[in-house]
């Protein structure tokens, strides 16, 4: 049932109305009918939903058109293990625009299917020394150039690419958590147990989009191998109100936030950035600009929800906030 | 013929051990399934219920099973490193232990991958394992360390056992036909001629070098799981060697206890004697003081340099760990090393007091390696549920490490009851050398 | 399995019902909504033409708010005076956008100014009002040469409008945007206005480019009053490849692992094992030996 519909979202999404008109005139629509939102809207139950207002003045809610969809080809496991030619995938997070608005972490949840606890993006707050105030540090996977969990990974289930990427292909993962115990930056997380959303097969499991998932193996974020497929940005980096990430290819020298794209180098050394822990000798792939002339009060990260503002009551600082009932 | 006589008298003695069944060892084995039962009645519910039955999560991703893992398979190096030495050696009083030692390396080395298996969360694709091997993977260096380790350890134990097992050939009239007839094939035609007995003697010496290397190979790629990595309380360059000390020590004391329980148990007062408690004992206090050096030098040269990080493990191991630190580094060392540095406090039962205080000592040691470092990764553990934050083993996981300790034990009395605990073919060796003299009374002779 | 089955089918049941609850809730704001529509034109590089009209419910207390039109029929016609001619109709996307392209060869109702009137109208519904919007666009000539004069590489860019007469006249004060463009996004190199017909730069010498080493570039005019929005692009070898060569060695975390582990491993294995059958080789010698011993005794 869930396939045939799948496939049906898939030509509507392909579909073409040409009209002629005076000399020819193209028309490109997108244009599934209204007539069919309801029962689409019934099956695909479980997928991203977007609001709209139909021409009869009704307020509904469709299945957005971009999440994890592959409109055009399924990359699978062996094919994802080769990477996208001439690319060097790279992140720049800019510390002094981050306000732990957690945009990112949540687009990342649906965009992956994670639950509520479940994050590849992990908002830490760092505090470096007693003098310095904290700051919040947005954590992804830092797809290192010399990673440590694929060299200690025993059958290739985690993979190194081309293009900088390093990805999990959770059909080959026997689950021996080696890889978490090598990562320095505790980057990698297990399925624990088995979950119902492991067995949606709406779309067939790729690495690149890390969907679904599997019991007793090992996820991480992907860095959206997809979406860049696609010629878009990963899903924290676009969601961000801040424009806090930025991500781009090193081999062009670009990389973008969204709102302005600008040359990787002249940002690196502009502002001064660097790689967290560079003395383990990991070479990240995703970079910080340090936390100065911030834009917002530190204190604006915690117009969050309770249990989130409880992660951070062991740094030093929060306590201080606490105590002077600031927070 | 003297020597067909004495085997015959040393059959008569040890025959009681292999073939009489107590009421008491009835109960103690049907205990002993209890636990295995309990086991894997937790092994299914892990299966079924997936991993979140553990007290593992994504911090402490390994638990006791790692610990438990180290623990059995260092007890198996280090039986084989000692069960080699002896029998390279030579050393003039190894019959009485010798077997004891080698049934523990064998036993131990067929649990203590088990509880590897535990950790493992996909147990049905295994195979992936030799589909798609990676060679800079010091779990695949592991697999083949325990493997070949393994295979060695059975030839060599199998290698020891041929005359004994020729022995009870020769002189199984009044046994059961099932096994005479496996006694038979064991024996495989071993006949004791000069020749064969010579060719058995030099491969046994070979293979008993051989199981010394490998030994050392393995326990040093087992350290490197842990010191490969680059977590703070891990990766450190002496892991090595003191991984083979610590393995020795917890060896050497599980070969102490075993002793003693098989002593009061089949009454051999007079083979396991005080004057191999003292032996091992010595052999004891010198590894403990190795292995109180070992550690001192690994978290002294940590709290000296107090590197951010090392800094950070250190406080919660002097914090949150405050008492099983004591316990793991002072009380196991310091305690073993005071009775066994003192003639006076050598008796039989000090000495495996003092055994009994290693063995744990070195448990919690070996805990206080695995999970306070991954309590403490470079990055802080920012999270609010609590069993994301501290480890703390629950009932599935005990359940399964005292089956693991029960399957031990109760392997350990099946084979007893395969061949004599004692190798009467050492003692005939030992007496045709000429060196048993007055020595060689036996309790029969006594009688 | 079944219970999983079920808290899942049951999951969509609660779902569904919270669609349709809120469904219901939101049609009775309307009013706090007020309606956005907007239309432009934007001249491509291959100097076809898309009418984007755009449809969008913004709240009027809350400025996050906004809900795209989905599904709204628009219709696009070119106008002058009286007449009119329709250019074609679409439906918003669940953007709220409607877009229809215009080959380069369409002919339009242009009055004497050269200047062409599109007219986007939404017809409306029962509980939508009808919307329409028009703008007036001069049909612009956008050329981007990217050349080498005296050895410096020069980004050149010429504009120009045709008269009713069919003269070219040139652009004057205009603003224009150049940007290279890459795999996610474009990058702005140049900023600046159009005076009498060229605007000219030094193009960056240090830009990668692509694989080979491809430059695109981009000149945008944005939301221009007499122009709307128009994209011309060019491309040029100019880049100065940065790829570190990914040689595949054979590494810890490669496939392939360092020649010398192979090595290493081999002679260990081969060792070992090499004991291992001189061990079993001399057991079988024992046996036999026990055998021919039996036959002796036999005899």
């Amino acid at each position: 049932m869930e396939k045939g519909n799948t496939k049906k979202g898939s030509t509507n999404r392909r579909k073409f109305l040409k009209i002629g008109l005076l000399s020819g005139a193209t028309t490109v629509a997108g244009a599934t009918l209204l007539a069919n939102l309801a029962s689409e809207e019934e099956l695909q139950a479980s997928g991203e939903k977007i609001r709209v207002l139909t021409p009869d003045g009704k307020m509904v809610e469709v299945d957005a058109e971009s999440i994890n969809n592959y409109p055009e080809a399924h990359i699978t496991p062996a094919e994802s293990r080769k990477g996208i030619p001439d690319r060097k995938f790279v992140m720049v997070i800019d510390l002094a625009k981050c306000k732990n608005a957690r945009n990112c972490v949540e687009s990342c949840q649906k965009a992956h299917n994670l639950d509520y606890n479940e994050e590849f993006m992990k908002i830490q707050l760092i505090q470096d020394h007693e003098e310095a105030e904290p700051y919040w540090f947005p954590k992804p996977c830092y797809h290192c150039d010399e990673p440590p969990c694929v060299t200690v990974c025993p059958t290739g289930a985690t993979f190194k690419r081309d293009d900088g990427i390093v990805l999990i292909d959770n059909d080959r993962c026997i689950g021996c958590k080696f890889c978490i115990t090598s990562c320095p930056y505790s980057a990698r997380q297990f399925n624990w147990s088995h979950k119902p959303k492991f067995d949606d097969t709406s779309q067939p499991y790729s690495p690149e989009t890390s969907v679904p998932g599997t019991e007793g193996t090992v996820m991480k974020c992907d860095f959206c191998p997809d979406m860049l497929r696609q010629g878009k940005l990963p899903y924290c980096a676009s969601s961000c109100p801040m424009g806090v990430i930025y991500f781009g290819d090193k081999n062009e020298d670009m990389v973008t936030n969204g709102e302005e794209t600008v040359r990787f180098s002249e940002l690196i050394n502009d502002r001064g950035g660097y790689r967290h822990l560079e003395h383990l000798g990991t070479k990240p792939n995703v970079y910080y600009l340090p936390a100065v002339n911030r834009q917002f009060p530190l204190e604006r990260g915690f117009d969050v929800d309770e249990e989130i503002i409880e992660r951070y009551k062991d740094v030093p600082f929060v306590q201080d906030l606490k105590d002077q009932g600031k927070i | 013929m003297d020597v067909d006589i004495r085997k015959r008298e040393l059959v008569k003695e040890f025959s009681p051990m292999l073939l009489k069944s107590t009421k008491w060892s009835k109960i103690w084995i049907g205990i002993l399934v209890g636990f295995i039962l309990w086991g894997l009645a937790a092994f299914v519910i892990q299966v079924i219920k997936g991993h979140e039955v553990t007290g593992m999560r994504d911090n402490v991703v390994w638990g006791i099973y790692i610990i438990n893992f180290i623990f059995f398979v260092c007890l198996s190096y280090s039986g084989a490193f000692i069960s080699g030495i002896l029998h390279f050696f030579k050393t003039p009083w190894k019959n009485s232990v010798s077997r004891i030692v080698e049934i523990i390396t064998v036993v131990s080395l067929i649990i203590g991958p088990i509880f590897i298996l535990l950790c493992i969360g996909r147990l049905d694709r295994l195979h992936y394992l030799f589909l798609y091997p990676r060679i800079q993977s010091p779990i695949t260096w592991d697999i083949i360390a325990i493997i070949t380790d393994l295979i060695g350890c059975f030839i060599y134990l199998y290698l020891t056992f041929i005359p004994d097992f020729a022995i009870l050939r020769d002189n199984s009239e009044d046994v059961p036909k099932w096994r005479r007839k496996l006694y038979t094939f064991l024996a495989i035609g071993y006949r004791d001629t000069p020749t064969q007995r010579n060719r058995l003697h030099k491969i046994t010496r070979i293979m008993s070098a051989m199981i010394i290397a490998l030994a050392i190979v393995a326990y040093t790629v087992l350290a490197w799981i842990f010191s490969l990595t680059l977590q703070p309380g891990w990766n450190s360059t002496i892991f090595a060697p003191y991984f083979i000390v610590a393995g020795l020590y917890s060896g050497v004391g599980v070969i102490i206890i075993a002793m003693y329980l098989i002593r009061k148990y089949f009454k051999l007062d007079h083979y396991i004697r005080k004057v191999h408690f003292i032996g091992a004992g010595v052999i004891l206090l010198v590894i403990s003081l190795l292995f109180g050096y070992f550690t001192f030098s690994e978290y002294f040269s940590r709290w000296f340099s107090h590197k951010t990080h090392d800094a950070n493990l250190l406080n919660t191991l002097f914090n949150r760990y405050f008492w099983e630190f004591i316990f793991a580094n002072y009380i196991g060392v310091l305690v073993p090393i005071v009775i066994l540095f003192f003639k006076k406090f050598r008796t039989i039962k000090s000495i495996t007091f003092a055994a009994i205080i290693a063995v744990l000592g070195l448990w919690l040691n070996r805990y206080l390696i695995v999970v306070p470092t991954l309590e403490t990764p470079y990055l802080p553990i920012q999270d609010t549920r609590p069993e994301f934050i501290h480890y703390s083993a629950t009932w599935v996981e005990w359940a399964l490490s005292f089956a693991g300790i029960a399957a031990f034990v109760l392997f350990f009395i099946l084979i007893m009851r395969l061949v004599p605990i004692i190798p009467m073919s050492g003692i005939i060796d030992y007496e045709r050398e000429g060196k048993g003299g007055t020595n060689s009374v036996t309790q029969h002779q006594l009688k | 399995m079944r219970t999983s089955f079920f808290t899942y089918s049951l999951s969509i049941v609660l779902l569904s019902l919270f669609l349709v609850s809120n469904t219901f809730a939101q049609e009775q704001d309307l009013s706090d909504y007020r309606m956005r529509f907007r239309f432009k034109s934007i001249k491509q590089p291959d100097q076809s033409r898309i009418l984007e009209a755009s449809f969008i419910a913004a709240n009027k207390k809350d400025r996050k708010d906004r809900v795209p039109v989905y599904g709204a029929d628009i219709t696009f016609l070119n106008v002058l005076g009286e007449e009119q001619v329709s250019l074609g109709s679409s439906k918003t996307s669940k953007e709220g956008i409607a877009q229809i392209t215009l080959p380069e060869n369409q002919s339009y109702l242009m009055d004497p100014e050269g200047r062409i009137n599109f007219r986007a109208v939404f017809k409306g519904t029962e509980e939508l009002d009808g919307e329409e919007k028009e703008i007036s666009i001069k049909d612009i000539h956008l050329d981007l040469g990217l050349i080498e004069k005296d050895s410096v590489r020069t980004v050149q860019i010429n504009a120009h409008t045709i008269d009713s007469l069919g003269l070219q006249i040139p652009v004057v004060e205009t603003d224009i945007i150049i940007s290279v463009g890459g795999m996610l996004s474009k990058m702005v190199i140049e900023e600046g206005s159009i005076e009498d017909g060229t605007y000219e730069f030094e193009m960056p010498t240090d830009l990668p480019g692509d694989a080979n080493g491809d430059i695109k570039v981009y000149a945008i005019i944005e939301d221009h009053d007499d122009y709307g929005d128009v994209v011309q692009k060019n491309m040029a070898n100019w880049g100065v490849s940065k790829k570190s060569g990914q040689e595949s060695e054979n590494t810890l975390w490669s496939e392939a692992a360092p020649i010398w582990m192979y090595v290493v491993l081999t002679i260990l294995l081969v060792g070992i094992w090499a004991n291992f059958v001189y061990t079993g080789i001399h057991l079988f010698k024992i046996k036999k030996e026990g055998k021919e011993l039996e036959l002796k005794t036999e005899n």
